[in-house]
């Protein structure tokens, strides 16, 4: 999993930013590379809403407006195996006693309810899920049949267009942000900067995939190095990619972007997965299930496997904290 | 998707003839299967809906529609929804020998020294491994109510999910884990219909209802059938992708009432009541 950094810009009334714009900053501001596509990209992004709180804030009454709650479903085209589901965590524990007659639910909540109402999102944790593509899909639909009581689906984006160049160091992504639902209309534009230099987070993270390359003793000394890394390192790393990556974008400058980098919550996977290495617990070595793995119930889908479940994770929450457009 | 249904009831005694005339039918060797399934309810938060709903003088800033809109989503189906992860006889702990359990909650001590707990030969090496536990979500609306009753037809919903632990995003989607049960069965494919012949089997009384789903299992022997006579269900169904197709739909129908003519000098296959399939979450 690469270090990366997205950056929105808004189309706004009095300034726009396309995809055009953004291609020929590119070129004025590395005129000694040769900046060739090297491929398309592709994004689409939904985002639901908690519906009681779409309900406008009664006046009289005391109790303070709820936080809104958000839930993400996010597509990217470089990240094939799995779509991504970002949830704010429930505020209350739900429990059903099994034999309780009345669905007595003692509201246990979970989450602080220090600073209630407006103001960020940021600050309300949220929850990580990857599913294979069809499940996101079907999920999605879920969600919207079978749940309209707690979520809404408020707005979809796409960007139908994207264009990747490689730039030294650094692989960018750029496009424009298209909103679908409701209504057809231009966002901004987008810009995904990841880093591609020696990176440890990076080697770190893509460990559990199976080298083809054969020969390659993956279990002995590349491995033990892990075992002298603290989170501590990681979080440095993170944290001297992310200035590396500002820089790279203020060579750009382009005023008015929305900047999602070192976020809460960026380089959580890694950092499991860097216990789970240093505990001993290799999950590449889980055992085989195959026997299981077709094993198909009634009228349901196989389950597939996804080698990396966590891939992609660090850019998929920076691309859903831009795009969390207030609704 | 859309499933549509025909179920039959199979007394114990019948059970092994059944699967060999099954067997026959589909020209196929049944496929054992063994499930876990975790139910899980749709919740909101309690009083936040009759707090508000009436008081609708002073929310003069929003649209009227709009409002409705909302409203209208607010007082919406909820659901119970099912969870289901295949397992193995292997996953289920040993009879004979109490393993060193992990977790205190569940009680693994045997008394039934005599039995073995699986058919196969016992993995001694292998533990069950929660985190590596595949999942799906299975949906399932309330059956149709049509007045052609001849089959059960309700929308449904089939997703993977993660491995491992799936409570924290269940309940960040807004589901609160309930109970589990286990599901033991034998599956065949007869062209286009899934045929499972199944019982439900609950987990060991006595041992504290947990408030999340387990983390080991107990022995398989210990599992007790949920009808104590020990009987099977027999489930015919046909998975439709567009429901709304209404001669795909009634195709599969067709498809369905000629295995029951097949099936009719051994079992007799019939729609479903359609409130005990009742899926809606109060």
């Amino acid at each position: 999993m690469p270090i990366t950094g997205v950056y929105f810009i808004p189309t706004t009334p009095n300034a726009t930013t396309t995809l055009t714009t953004l291609t020929e900053r590119l070129r004025a501001s590395f005129p000694d590379d040769d900046l060739i596509p090297i491929g398309r990209w592709f994004l689409d992004h939904k985002l639901m809403r908690d519906t009681p709180g779409l309900l406008p804030h009664s006046t009289n009454s005391g109790q303070p407006p709820s936080k809104p709650r958000y839930m993400q479903l996010l597509s990217l085209s470089h990240y094939p195996t799995h779509g991504f589901i970002y949830t704010s965590e429930p505020t209350e524990k739900p429990f059903h006693p099994p034999s309780a007659a009345s669905p007595a639910a003692s509201p246990a909540p979970v989450a602080s309810a220090a600073s209630p109402g407006q103001g960020s999102t940021v600050d309300m944790p949220m929850v990580m899920t990857t599913v294979p593509p069809p499940a996101y899909k079907t999920l999605f639909q879920h969600f919207t049949y079978a749940c309209q009581p707690f979520w809404c689906h408020r707005l979809t984006v796409t960007v139908p267009n994207g264009v990747v160049y490689d730039v030294g160091d650094f692989r960018v992504r750029m496009g424009d942000v298209r909103q679908t639902f409701p209504a057809a209309r231009a966002r901004g534009s987008i810009v995904e900067i990841e880093w591609r230099g020696p990176s440890v987070v990076d080697s770190l993270s893509g460990m559990q995939q199976p080298r083809s390359d054969g020969g390659e003793d993956v279990d002995s000394g590349v491995d033990m190095s892990f075992c002298a890394l603290e989170e501590a390192d990681v979080d440095a790393e993170y944290v001297a990619t992310a200035s590396l990556i500002r820089e790279f974008w203020g060579r750009l400058g382009v005023s008015g972007a929305k900047e999602a980098i070192l976020l809460p919550g960026v380089g959580k996977e890694v950092k499991e997965k860097l216990g789970r290495v240093r505990t001993g617990k290799r999950d590449g070595e889980s055992k085989v299930r195959d026997e299981i793995g077709m094993l198909v119930g009634v009228g349901s889908v196989p389950f597939e496997d996804d080698v990396d479940p966590t891939a992609g994770t660090d850019a998929a929450r920076q691309y859903m904290e831009v795009l969390r457009f207030n609704r | 998707m859309h499933e549509l249904l025909l179920f039959a009831s199979v007394p114990v005694h019948q059970h092994h003839g059944l699967l060999q005339q099954l067997a026959g039918l589909t020209a196929m060797q049944p496929r054992h299967a063994l499930e876990r399934r975790l139910i899980f309810k749709a919740f909101r938060k309690p009083g936040l809906i009759t707090g508000r709903v009436g008081g609708s003088q002073d929310l003069q800033q929003a649209s009227a529609g709009d409002l409705q809109r909302v409203n209208k989503m607010l007082n919406g189906g909820m659901f119970y929804t099912q969870v289901v992860g295949p397992v193995s006889e292997k996953d289920f702990a040993p009879a004979s020998k109490s393993v060193s359990a992990p977790d205190a909650d569940t009680k693994m001590a045997g008394m039934d020294e005599s039995k073995p707990p699986t058919l196969t030969q016992p993995d001694i090496a292998h533990v069950y491994d929660y985190d590596q536990q595949a999942w799906k979500l299975e949906f399932r609306d309330i059956p149709e109510a049509a007045t052609r009753s001849a089959i059960t037809t309700r929308v449904m919903a089939s997703a993977a999910l993660p491995r491992g632990d799936v409570e924290p995003s269940m309940n960040a989607w807004g589901y609160g884990f309930v109970t589990e049960y286990l599901v033991e069965g034998d599956v065949f494919i007869h062209n286009d219909i899934v045929i499972f012949l199944h019982r439900v089997l609950h987990y060991p009384t006595g041992e504290k209802e947990p408030r999340e789903p387990r983390r080991n299992l107990p022995p398989l022997k210990k599992m007790a059938p949920l009808e104590k006579t020990g009987s099977y269900v027999l489930q015919a169904s046909i998975t439709v992708q567009d429901g709304s197709n209404q001669e795909t739909m009634k195709t599969a129908s067709q498809h369905l009432l000629g295995l029951r003519e097949q099936l009719k000098s051994a079992v007799r296959l019939e729609p479903a009541d359609r409130l005990s399939l009742d899926t809606r979450a109060k």
